[in-house]
């Protein structure tokens, strides 16, 4: 009997043990939450997650690039593609619900989202400069996504002040969502001036402390002057022509990019010492080679892309018939629906893709300097020939501002800024005035769903 | 933990082991023809000491004392209780039981017996299907147990099978049973990564099996606790026999064809068909050659082919099965040791399945107390599958290509390959798509009776699987031109169990029995897949990925989950005629958010036999008569092995891989709940000549799975959580009769089921099929109902399609379309049955058998997306279904066809025009055989022989149009259930076969 009791005893002890232990099972394609963001090297990664995200077609890989160019597409392009969002867009007769809209509004804020859990967690890196630098990154990459955002989803810097829903600008989101209960936060939007403080505060501190350079593999990441190429931006939006000519000017003077011998080689090679911020695609790993990507939509090559767009005559016939920006940059399509015009700079789906270039930084210098009355760096003259003598075409004897944003056009086409310089120097598109409402994009409606505490924008 | 210890003191304190005045009895068990029954179990009536009778039909067995009462048992007879009255010898006869009254049911950690169980159990023992050539196990549940709903899908061999108890209890979590083959639950869900969901069970040879059980309410599944919410499954393999080895040899052959082909135009009528179309398309009077030139790059309309491509898709089925088993051992060791071959070629070109199988079943009496055992089964099986049912190389889809073009290219006397669509007869010729599965399905087991009333046992098993998916396109064909393409994918799948439990039986005077179980169980699964595409092959006699020049995919991933649980369950039977049940199960699983780790699932249930009352005890007509209710808690744990967690998971860029936030998740979030109500009769008249159940349920199941959309400004767009609700409600009817006993025999079995099914909280959103299927959710609504525009014919006047809006009023389409959504769409079907159920005759006379067995299903609605294609009045130059010719020609002609205009689209949009009443009637088994007499078969030292000739779908009786009504499509999404899209029809069966033993 005594035996039997110790037995079953021994059996029962067994019975219990703890399983309950072997409950806690990790995924292995996959890091909980938890625990993901615990190193230094941790950190990194997600730097790294974000830039996968902005790489993405629903942001530079196309969108940053596509819905700009298609919202001032009057004279200049036309969509002639199947995808319904992209012809809405063109058309400006956008619905709440238009897919552009809606998946570049989410994929800004999923990145966005990951440069706060990095600033949120960087208290874990223990070298200070280390720590600074990947700051400064994560506040480039909330920046300059705040900055895309109340550019598209907002009205113009510039328009008038009609009543406080034409200054409605984006939710600013400055703190991770790493819960159920922060990821269900319903936020306003702010202004369009607090979105512009914010983001020229986030690109101040980047600047500050992003490193000089960037080597090998990394250089699709921003540096110090990547993050004063985009205050140049930023302030020229906000026609703050001394703050955009200063920063134009000291990336120029760095001395660390020079214009490419030819006006094709940002586009056919990776990194070349024109660009400042560039997206870094591969075979695999790409914006897209079937239903997405800068090259599916604007090619007609052989077996490369679709000419959803193509150039139109008025402003094919800008240039000069020996520009090489016509004659290497514009081809007549041989691949899926030929014989149009299309754009040379995105013919491959595994070349890198330039968001800013150098030539941008000569253009803004020449275009502040002229209107401050000023020759900072180099005559307003001197910084546009610059660019045709590259061209290959007659250089100007004197300028005037529309020659600079006309050459501004030509150099910069199909490179994501068209609607944006409409806006900012006042002209409309066709017959759509800049701050017209149906130059921004609507507030997506699964987003008004989700939160209630969400304006949308005026005329949806 | 110290109080469950004391507790087991303290039942072996009151049991303390009366051994006296204990003695042997023996004695012999045979069957009414008066031979000896080897295998029939002997308990002693509220212990668990038992034995079973050898060869001779010989048992001998301690029994505590002169009035301790012997219970015997045996598959398929009825079970007698018989009082030892102080004898020594024991002499009885067993009934073959038409009743399943007197039967064991195996139960979850267990067995009883029928007619104590107070939960809703189905059961089929083997033999009901033993002879039948079914694919799978599975197909042999079909049209036999009540609640039991199965769709075969499609007839292609090694598919999915859809099985549902008791209705449809999730929306987005797994809505197949819990599948549980000797104690170890098994994979039973798709693991491989083709569209088409494979299927692990169907590695498993029918002939091994013993009986198979369904769990269906909460008093019969709870003991499953967190995963018994579809019903529970439990297969028992068969178990070695003692006495003289005996040898059990089974082969069978035959032919399978479709159970229909639809009728398709020749090449006059496509001609005619599609002459006027084109001269009164929207787009002016075309001229049909000259399209048909423009959309092909040929000229064969002006041919003289007429080919049948519908047919091409089929070729003649076979199926070969030969097994043999061997049993035996003596009073301490038995065994069976078993192989089986199956080599099945589908109807669809392409299409076979081969399964070799192997088993030893062993288990020994280290004394009379300890009993160790092992299950050990091997497994390989090779599946040459065809794709997904949408993939342009599916081969039904050449019923879409025109009977005016040639199969063969007569310039290059290969296959053409310049038809309409892409004719996949290349794909057989350059590839294949090979699915290679090993799998052992083993356990080791060790029983320790303590006393006689206490038992402890404790098993351990696996499930291991290996699946190798090996495809390779030739050049020519569509996927793999234009330099070849090769993909590998290995899957391998681990799942352990472990089950330790007591089992203690008392009678506590002469009105208490209890009998009680209380154990643990602890279960781990792990899949781990490694894949490969590689394109760039030198030519088509290089498959390999070795061979290729370019890798263009590789993965490999890992995944798993773990339960550990706790489960208690007691039976009390009071005045032999009240039953009580109660039972619960505590379960944690990896599974469940760290908040809601562990859940609890009880169930109670009351059982009242009025028969064993004195008003009724002598009643010459009702010989059997007992109420039952159950309710109880179950729950759906098929939710992701990770749902709960918030991940961060890998993102590139470049050369460069980084990490995103992947999902957020939902700490609390966990099972899906059922709670089920189940009240029940079951009656017995003349002797249990008539039996009958029928049964009541009302499942309400809550906290399904559903997307809670966020705000994206945050990160994150939705957001996993238990919020949904639905539920299930319906009857089942089972009656059983002996129609004729004696010489010649006959037997009747019938059952009916019916369930319904309603979405109750979707926290106000729908989930939509998709823009070409009808299938949707939504509160208030069955899962899956039809929603859509409604088709109201021809317009008489001008052959317009016309539709219904939600106002009833009738438009033409152009007006129709012009409508917004909400008057466009309305409720157009249902694909749930009213009832299903079969009917069962079985007749024997003189050695000959005969079993009839008829399957129905009624009421329910399919739709066939195809209809867009094939049967659109010939608005593209797909060949169209015969029925278009009747098409509208002249103002004032009724008709259901819309006048043909080429490529504009009269009556072409989406809509209830191809939805069609599913209902049908179906001989599903058809058996007949003759045994040997016995006198002839002694002579060759043969024990039995059996020959019989038997079928399968030998006829079906249907209004739907389409291939066959037992359909599903399943590249669409789960929402989509009765479409059919060019889904290949079920097989008809015919096989010979013989059985001996010696």
């Amino acid at each position: 009997m005594k035996k039997i009791l110790i037995l079953i005893s021994a059996i029962t002890a067994l019975f219990f043990a703890g399983c309950i232990k072997e409950l806690d099972i990790q995924p292995l394609d996959a890091i909980d939450a938890s625990i993901a963001l615990e190193t230094a090297e941790d950190l990194e990664s997600a730097i790294v997650g974000a830039y996968s995200i902005m790489h993405s077609g629903a942001l530079y890989g196309t969108n940053l690039n596509l819905v700009p160019e298609l919202l001032g597409s009057a004279d200049y392009c036309q969509w002639r593609g199947t995808f319904q969002s992209y012809r809405q867009i063109m058309n400006k007769n956008m619905t709440i619900d238009n897919a552009e809209a809606t998946r570049t509004w989410i994929a800004a804020y999923r990145a966005i989202n990951v440069a706060n859990n990095v600033l949120a967690n960087s208290g874990k890196i223990q070298d200070a400069a280390a720590r600074a630098a990947l700051e400064a990154e994560a506040k480039f990459i909330r920046g300059i996504l705040h900055f895309e955002l109340v550019r598209l989803y907002a009205k113009p810097w510039n328009a008038p002040n009609t009543g406080p829903k034409s200054r409605l600008g984006v939710p600013i989101m400055l703190t991770p969502a790493t819960n159920e209960a922060t990821a269900s936060i319903k936020v306003r939007r702010n202004t369009i001036e607090e979105v512009y403080a914010q983001v020229i505060k986030d690109l101040r501190d980047a600047e500050a402390a992003l490193p000089e350079a960037r080597e090998g593999n990394n250089r699709f990441r921003a540096t110090k002057y990547t993050a004063k190429a985009f205050l140049s931006r930023v302030y020229l939006q906000q026609q703050n022509y001394a703050q955009a000519l200063q920063k134009a000017q000291e990336v120029i003077e760095s001395g660390k990019y020079r214009l490419n011998a030819s006006v094709t080689s940002a586009f056919r090679n990776k990194f070349t010492s024109e660009t400042i911020f560039e997206l870094y695609m591969n075979e695999q790993n790409n914006a897209g080679t079937a239903n997405d990507g800068l090259t599916t939509f604007y090619a007609s090559l052989p077996g490369i892309g679709r000419s959803d767009v193509r150039i139109l005559a008025p402003f094919v016939n800008l240039y000069q018939p020996d520009d090489e920006r016509l004659t290497e940059l514009i081809y007549i399509g041989t691949g899926r629906r030929p014989g149009s015009r299309q754009t040379g700079k995105w013919t491959q789906f595994e070349q890198n893709i330039p968001v800013i270039r150098l030539a941008e930084m000569y253009l803004t210098r020449a275009e502040c300097n002229f209107r401050l009355g000023s020759n900072v760096g180099n005559t307003p003259a001197d910084d546009i020939n610059l660019l045709r003598r590259r061209a290959r075409t007659t250089s100007l004897t004197t300028v005037t501002l529309d020659d600079i944003l006309k050459e501004r056009s030509l150099e910069l086409c199909f490179e994501g800024l068209r609607i944006h310089d409409l806006k900012r120097t006042g002209r409309s598109t066709g017959t759509f005035a800049f701050d017209s409402p149906k130059l921004v994009l609507p507030i997506p409606e699964r987003e008004i769903r989700a939160n209630s505490e969400l304006e949308q924008n005026e005329g949806y | 933990m110290k109080q469950l210890l004391t507790l087991l003191c303290l039942l072996l304190g009151t049991t303390s082991l009366l051994m006296a005045q204990s003695y042997t009895v023996s004695g012999q068990v045979k069957d009414e023809a008066g031979d000896p029954l080897p295998g029939v179990t002997v308990v002693v009536k509220n212990t668990i000491r038992g034995t079973t009778t050898g060869n001779d039909g010989r048992f001998s067995i301690q029994v505590p004392g002169p009035d301790a009462v012997l219970v015997f048992s045996y598959t398929g007879y009825t079970q007698q209780e018989v009082p030892v009255n102080a004898q020594r010898e024991l002499d009885v006869v067993l009934a073959e039981s038409g009743s399943a009254l007197g039967e064991v049911v195996v139960v979850g950690f267990g067995t009883a017996y029928r007619q104590d169980l107070t939960g809703s159990i189905a059961k089929l023992n083997a033999r009901e299907f033993e002879f039948q050539p079914v694919q799978t196990f599975e197909n042999a549940i079909q049209g036999r147990a009540a609640g039991v709903f199965i769709n075969s899908g499609s007839g292609k061999l090694g598919q999915g099978l859809n099985i549902r108890v008791r209705g449809i209890s999730s929306v987005s979590a797994s809505n197949q049973p819990l599948f549980v083959i000797d104690g170890i639950p098994v994979i039973s869900e798709p693991v491989g990564s083709a569209t088409e969901p494979d299927n692990p069970l169907a590695t498993i040879a029918p002939e091994d099996i013993e009986s198979i059980e369904i769990l269906k309410d909460a008093a019969a599944a709870a003991i499953y606790g967190a995963r018994a919410s579809n019903g529970v499954v439990l297969v028992t393999t068969k178990s070695g026999r003692a006495g003289r080895t005996k040898v059990s040899f089974g082969v069978y052959g035959g032919w399978s064809s479709p159970t229909r082909k639809r009728e398709w135009l020749n090449a006059a009528e496509y001609r005619e068909l599609f002459t006027y179309a084109a001269q009164n398309s929207d787009f002016g009077e075309l001229d049909a050659a000259e399209e048909f030139a423009s959309e092909t790059g040929t000229d064969d309309w002006n041919s003289n082919y007429d080919t049948d491509w519908a047919s091409e898709a089929f070729q003649p089925g076979s199926v070969r099965n030969a097994s043999l088993s061997i049993t035996g051992g003596d009073a301490r060791t038995t065994f069976l040791v078993s192989g089986t071959w199956n080599d099945q070629v589908g109807i669809l070109r392409g299409n076979a399945l081969d399964r070799l199988t192997g088993r030893i079943n062993l288990e020994h009496k280290a004394s009379n107390r300890l009993r160790f055992g092992t299950n050990l089964s091997l497994i390989k099986s090779l599946n040459q599958r065809v794709p997904s049912d949408n993939a342009f190389s599916n081969p039904l889809q050449l019923n879409a290509l025109p009977p005016i073009q040639p199969k063969i290219d007569p310039a290059t006397g290969k296959l053409n390959q310049n038809t309409l669509y892409y004719n996949n007869l290349i794909d057989l010729e350059n590839g294949f798509n090979n699915a290679t599965t090993y799998r052992s399905i083993s356990n080791v087991y060790g029983q320790w009776d303590i006393t006689d009333r206490l038992s402890f046992r404790s098993e351990y098993g696996i499930d291991w699987l290996n699946l190798q998916e090996e495809q390779f396109r030739g050049r020519q064909t569509l996927d793999g031109a234009p330099t070849g393409q090769g993909y590998s994918n290995q899957v391998n799948v681990l799942n352990q169990n472990v089950n330790n439990f007591f089992q203690y039986v008392q009678k506590f005077g002469k009105n208490f029995d209890l009998n009680a179980t209380l154990g643990m169980q602890y279960q781990s699964g792990n899949t781990r897949s490694t894949s490969s595409t590689g394109e760039g092959l030198p030519n088509d006699r290089f498959t390999k990925i070795a061979s290729a020049a370019k890798i263009v995919q590789a993965s490999s991933n890992e995944s798993a989950y773990a339960f550990t649980s706790y489960f208690a369950r007691a039976n009390v039977k009071l005045f032999d005629r009240i039953l009580v049940g109660l039972s619960g199960r505590l379960d944690g699983s990896s599974r469940f958010g760290k908040n809601n780790r562990f859940g609890f699932f009880p169930a109670g249930s009351l059982g009242y036999i009025l028969s064993n009352e004195s008003f009724l005890r002598d009643n010459k007509i009702v010989s059997f008569l007992k109420v039952r209710g159950s309710y109880g808690r179950t729950g759906n744990a098929e939710i992701g092995n990770f749902a709960w967690r918030s991940l961060w998971g890998a993102s590139f860029v470049g050369d460069l891989a980084g990490i995103v936030p992947t999902r957020i998740g939902d700490e609390n979030l966990t099972w899906e709940t059922t709670d089920q109500l189940n009240v029940g009769l079951d009656f017995g008249l003349f002797n249990d000549r008539i039996s009958a159940s029928v049964d009541y349920f009302d499942k309400r199941t809550k906290g399904l799975l559903l997307n809670l959309p966020l705000p994206a400004s945050n990160g994150f767009t939705t957001i996993t959580k238990n919020i949904g609700d639905m539920t299930n409600t319906g009857f089942e009817f089972i009656l059983t009769t002996q129609n004729l006993v004696g010489k010649f025999r006959w037997s009747t079995s019938f059952n009916l089921s019916t369930y319904r099914n309603k979405v109750t909280n979707m926290n106000g959103s729908t989930i939509d099929g998709g823009s070409r299927q009808l299938g949707r959710v939504s509160e208030g609504q069955p899962f899956g109902y039809f929603w859509g525009p409604k088709y109201a014919g021809v317009n008489p006047d001008n052959g317009n399609a016309q539709y219904f809006d939600t106002d009833g009023n009738i438009l033409d389409q152009d007006d129709f379309l012009a409508l917004p959504d909400e008057k466009r769409n309305q409720i157009v079907g249902n694909p749930h049955p009213d009832f299903f159920g079969g009917l069962n005759n079985r007749f024997s006379f003189m050695g000959f058998s005969l079993d009839v067995q008829l399957q129905f299903v009624y009421g329910n609605d399919l739709y066939n997306i195809a209809g867009f294609f094939q049967s659109v009045n010939g608005d593209y130059f797909d060949n169209q279904s015969k029925d278009q010719l009747d098409y509208w020609r002249q103002p004032g002609q009724i008709t259901k066809i819309p006048e043909p205009r080429l490529y504009s689209g009269n009556g072409a949009i989406k809509s209830s025009r191809w939805v069609q009443d599913g209902s049908y009637l179906r001989v599903r088994a058809l058996t007949f055989g003759y045994t040997l007499p016995r006198s002839l078969t002694s002579r060759a030292r043969m024990e039995n022989l059996f020959l019989y000739v038997s079928a399968q779908n030998l006829f079906t009786f249907t209004k739907y149009e389409g291939y066959d009504p037992e359909v599903n499509a399943t590249y669409i999404s789960a929402v989509n259930i009765g479409h059919d899209f060019y889904t290949p029809p079920q097989a008809r069966i015919i096989t010979l076969g013989l059985n001996a033993s010696f």
